[in-house]
């Protein structure tokens, strides 16, 4: 059975935009699935529609196998993470996090027993008795964590859980996330713009663009093998170049001619690498490519190198040593496995 | 009242709500109906009455006027002191403005700019004309005057009104004076600019509409303010809302309060849209970068 | 350095604090100096209580300040009761929200005198309303709406001017409440009247306190809707005192009712205040 499940759902708002088109998406109990796509793609309404905030305007969202279409979030198994955290101001951090099982009415000794284990899971026991502003943000963040989760609902939603922490205290809270979830066997509907995030932490993810699902799959299936131009570039930096097809495994490019393992798919458009594939040093057999460096930035780790060819601007490749050791050209080869096939456009 | 400041500098307008459904457009129609009768009848029962015909009246069982004339307009405006009423409070309320404003002003700037022990006390008792009985106040403002040996009427009742205004005027210009941005005069210094020259560059353009709208507000007070006005002026000096008074007190006229009601009241709303009006282009003006 | 700057301040609050400290502290001196017989027009200053024991002891002075104190309660509380779910409907824009808004303060703009003759029109006894009931035949006889015993009249012009001050208030501290802490409610299992009861209320008591005390104060020195549309078998407390100095000059009497109008506004409205708050707070103990 499916945790929660979304079937041809779309939202047209009132003024006529439409937010989201046909997304289907199923999640697992238990698993941690990530919505991620530029801002305005669609996420929140998403997510909004998951916790029962907005109808939708076409299709159904089911909850372990139950229809909740038209239940409201108050009546919903869901518990949601905001991104300005949305403390009660006038509520201590203890009666913030009572609040859901209060509503509940949950019975006193349980939730004092879940109100003490979260006090301790988020490291704010000595924070009880204080009002949200006057902690820090990733204080903040930790209570408004908590609070959700004294409902110990059945899918925790979490929108752009850590867009207001700096960069050091989001990788830390990102721990303490999959850790509670893994303690506490939640699904979660986790949405971000930001690409890392969605990686280090997904079991899934699902790319979203302009209202619509690009690509689900695995943090490594969507990094390796991108069925669109969006998705290969939106998740690291990808290279796209036109392609015309010569057989099953040789295409024309404006790089040369390039052989590929992969099967040229009918419906695509580019073919796609990205600038770690490429292999120097070596130059014997195909796929050799050699071309003027227009631009070079070090990056510490590689360097990065700008090529330019005819029909194919600012192709990026990373040169795995300093900078100074490079050329005025560079020669390298794009192993024929590592080429990718993808539909779509490019933004 | 009080907040008139703040209600003309609201927020910039959030999207629109996304429950506007039909339950919203139900709730409107029917308290915009409410409104209607709220606000129209009672207005347009005024102007009935102000147009009576004073040879056929308007009885009971007629639902509308059986003649309408300007007549009354004209008896009341001959007849009766109205006249002079009208140029007592128009006399008034504009020297009323003027001097709250200034006796204002240095506080606000005090307020706005300052930070000092009991600045919140010190705020709260600029309130304190608004939480005594306007009737008591007169009373004994009036008993006060007698005891000093006041007798000039208008004197005495611009004293009290000035009084009684203060924090209006004192709240407008705190908020006005808040609005004064430092980098603004920094700037203007830097460059070289005169006291007089930094006044115009810096304080000039942010505290104008704050100055127009506690003028505004004080004149229109001052017009409306019935008890000390009738307590310490009666019977020589009289004003609009003394003479209202006498047509609706124990010698009821129906067709002369009327004609005193609107006005009275007619000036006021239109001087209030021309301040709505006012706040409103004057704020965009205003907003610059915070910091 | 620090003592030029004490005087810098004090110099610029002068004008406008200190005359409002002067002018109010001496109109309050004099009030009650002259409850106890002093600042006399004619005749020999002295104290005494003769004056109080006077107004005290008389029937009238109880039924006034009841009667005050009745209709500032009524208008305080119903004004606010009449805002709020007014103020929450307005709290996010619609299409119109703005012209509602307007409408609905139109009647601060409305001067006390001016809004007593409009409804002495309407609910007059052969008035529209009455027209109207008769006509559609709720009644057969026009009701007595003006100078009616109950104090209809009254209560409906109070609460027709100062609702709008309550929906000023209010609808300012309700827009400052986030859509993101209400969303958070209703996630956490909060139907509308817990929203309300438990986040809402307790985000804005300031205003809602507010709006009591000046609506209570405003409404216990009433005047002008009494005199033009209240009973007339009792007086409020500003009609009493004003009756008192206007027959026989009775001064010192008039200046016990004053001084306990001023108590009674006071001390009603913070009272008034506490209780709301201690109702709002005991919401919150579930
Ligand atoms: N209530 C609304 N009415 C109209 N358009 C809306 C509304 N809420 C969001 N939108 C639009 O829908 C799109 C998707 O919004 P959202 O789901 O918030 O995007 P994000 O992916 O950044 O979370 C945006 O273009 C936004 O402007
Ligand atoms: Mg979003």
């Amino acid at each position: 059975m499916t945790a929660l499940r979304s079937i041809d759902v779309s939202k047209v708002f009132e003024d006529g935009f439409t937010a989201l088109a046909d997304i289907n998406l199923s999640v697992d109990p238990g698993e941690f699935v990530t919505l991620l796509g530029p801002s305005g793609c669609g996420k929140t309404t998403l997510l909004k529609i998951f916790a029962g905030f907005y109808a939708p305007t076409t299709g159904r969202v089911e909850q372990n196998g139950a229809d909740v279409t038209s239940a409201p979030p108050e009546k919903r198994d869901t518990a949601m993470c905001f991104q300005s955290y949305a403390l009660f101001p006038h509520l201590t951090v203890a009666e913030n996090i009572e609040f859901g099982p209060k509503q509940n009415r949950v019975d006193r000794d349980e939730r004092l027993d879940r109100l003490n284990e979260l006090l301790r899971q988020v490291d704010l026991e000595r924070h009880r008795e204080k009002l949200p502003n006057k902690l820090s943000g990733g204080q903040q963040q930790r209570v408004a964590l908590a609070r959700a989760l004294a409902m110990r609902p059945s899918v925790v939603l979490f929108d752009e859980p850590l867009s207001n922490l700096d960069a050091k205290l989001r990788e830390q809270v990102r721990r303490e996330i999959r850790g509670l979830q893994r303690k506490f066997g939640f699904t979660a509907i986790y949405v971000t713009h930001d690409q890392s995030e969605a990686l280090a932490m997904s079991d899934r993810v699902v790319v979203m663009s302009g209202g619509k699902v690009e690509q689900i799959g695995a943090p490594e299936e969507v990094y390796q093998r991108p069925e669109t131009a969006f998705v290969a570039d939106f998740i690291g930096s990808a290279n796209l170049l036109p392609f015309d097809r010569v057989d099953d495994h040789v295409v024309e490019t404006p790089l040369g001619r390039l052989t590929v393992s992969n099967r040229p798919d009918p419906n695509a458009r580019f073919i796609c690498w990205r600038p770690e594939d490429a292999e120097f040093g070596v130059s014997e057999g195909g796929n050799i490519v050699t071309s003027d460096i227009s631009e070079r930035a070090y990056q510490g780790a590689y360097t990065d190198l700008h090529i330019s060819v005819a029909g194919a601007p600012d192709q990026r490749l990373h040169w795995p040593g300093g900078a100074s050791c490079v050329g005025q050209s560079a020669t390298f080869r794009l192993p024929p496995e590592r080429i990718r096939f993808v539909r779509g456009e490019i933004a | 009242m009080v907040s008139l400041a703040d209600s003309g500098a609201t927020v910039a307008p959030k999207k629109p709500t996304r429950r506007a459904g039909a339950l919203n457009r139900f709730l409107m129609i029917v308290l915009m109906t409410i409104v209607a009768i709220w606000l129209i009848v009672p207005f347009s029962m005024a102007v009935l009455w102000s147009l009576v015909d004073p040879e056929t009246g308007w009885n009971y069982p007629d639902l509308l006027p059986p003649s309408l004339t300007h007549l009354r307009w004209v008896e009341v405006w001959t007849t009766t002191a109205l006249p002079q009423a009208i140029a007592n409070s128009y006399m008034l309320a504009p020297t009323v403005a003027v001097v709250t404003l200034i006796l204002a002003s240095p506080t606000a700037y005090c307020f706005a700019r300052y930070d000092f022990a009991g600045k919140g006390l010190a705020q709260l008792a600029t309130l304190l004309p608004l939480v005594v009985p306007g009737f008591v106040l007169a009373i004994f403002f009036s008993s006060l005057i007698f005891s000093l040996g006041i007798y000039s009427r208008f004197l005495s009742i611009l004293m009290a009104h000035c009084v009684l205004f203060l924090p209006y005027a004192i709240r407008i210009m705190t908020v006005s004076f808040g609005q004064v941005r430092q980098d603004l005069i920094d700037a203007a210094r830097d460059l070289g600019a005169s006291p007089l020259a930094v006044f115009r560059a810096a304080y000039m353009p942010a505290l104008l509409p704050g100055i127009l709208a506690s003028l505004i507000i004080v004149f229109i007070q001052s017009i409306e303010e019935f008890a000390i006005a009738f307590i310490v002026g009666a019977p020589n000096f009289t004003t609009i809302p003394s003479i209202l008074y006498s047509y609706l007190g124990y010698n009821f006229i129906r067709p002369n309060a009327a004609v005193v009601s609107l006005i009275l009241v007619v000036p006021n709303v239109l001087l209030m849209l021309g301040l709505e009006r006012l706040l409103k282009s004057a704020n965009p003006a205003q907003t610059g970068v915070k910091g | 350095m620090r003592w030029r700057r004490t005087l810098l301040i004090l110099a610029l609050l002068t004008p406008g604090l200190g005359v409002i400290l002067l002018m109010i502290g001496s109109v309050f001196y004099v009030a009650v100096m002259q409850s106890f017989g002093y600042y006399n027009l004619v005749g020999e200053d002295s104290f005494s209580l003769e004056h109080w024991e006077k107004v005290l002891g008389s029937k009238q002075f109880s039924r006034s300040l009841s009667y005050s104190a009745y209709i500032a309660v009524v208008a305080a509380i119903g004004s606010v009761i009449l805002a709020y779910p007014i103020a929450i409907w307005l709290r996010r824009p619609f299409r119109g929200s703005l012209a509602i808004s307007a409408v609905l303060k139109a009647p601060l703009f409305v001067p006390g005198l001016v809004a007593s003759f409009l409804f002495l029109n309407v609910i007059a006894f052969h008035g529209v309303v009455n027209q109207f009931l008769m006509w559609i035949g709720i009644t057969d006889e026009p009701i007595r709406m003006q100078n009616d015993r109950g104090a209809w009249g009254v209560v409906f012009l109070q609460l027709w001017k100062n609702m709008p001050f309550a929906l000023l208030l209010l609808t300012g501290a309700v827009q400052s409440i986030s859509d993101e802490v209400l969303d958070a409610a209703r996630d956490l299992g909060a139907g509308s009247f817990a929203r309300f009861r438990k986040v809402i209320a307790p985000l804005t008591v300031q205003a809602m306190q507010a709006a009591l005390i000046i609506i209570f104060i405003g409404a216990a020195g009433d005047f002008a809707f009494q005199v033009t549309a209240g009973p007339t078998n009792v007086q409020s407390m500003a009609q009493y005192m004003v009756f008192l100095k206007d027959s026989f000059g009775r001064w010192n009497q008039a200046a016990v009712v004053g001084v306990s109008l001023m108590i009674l506004a006071l001390f009603g409205s913070l009272i008034l205040a506490f209780i709301s708050s201690v109702v709002l707070k005991s919401g919150n103990k579930w």
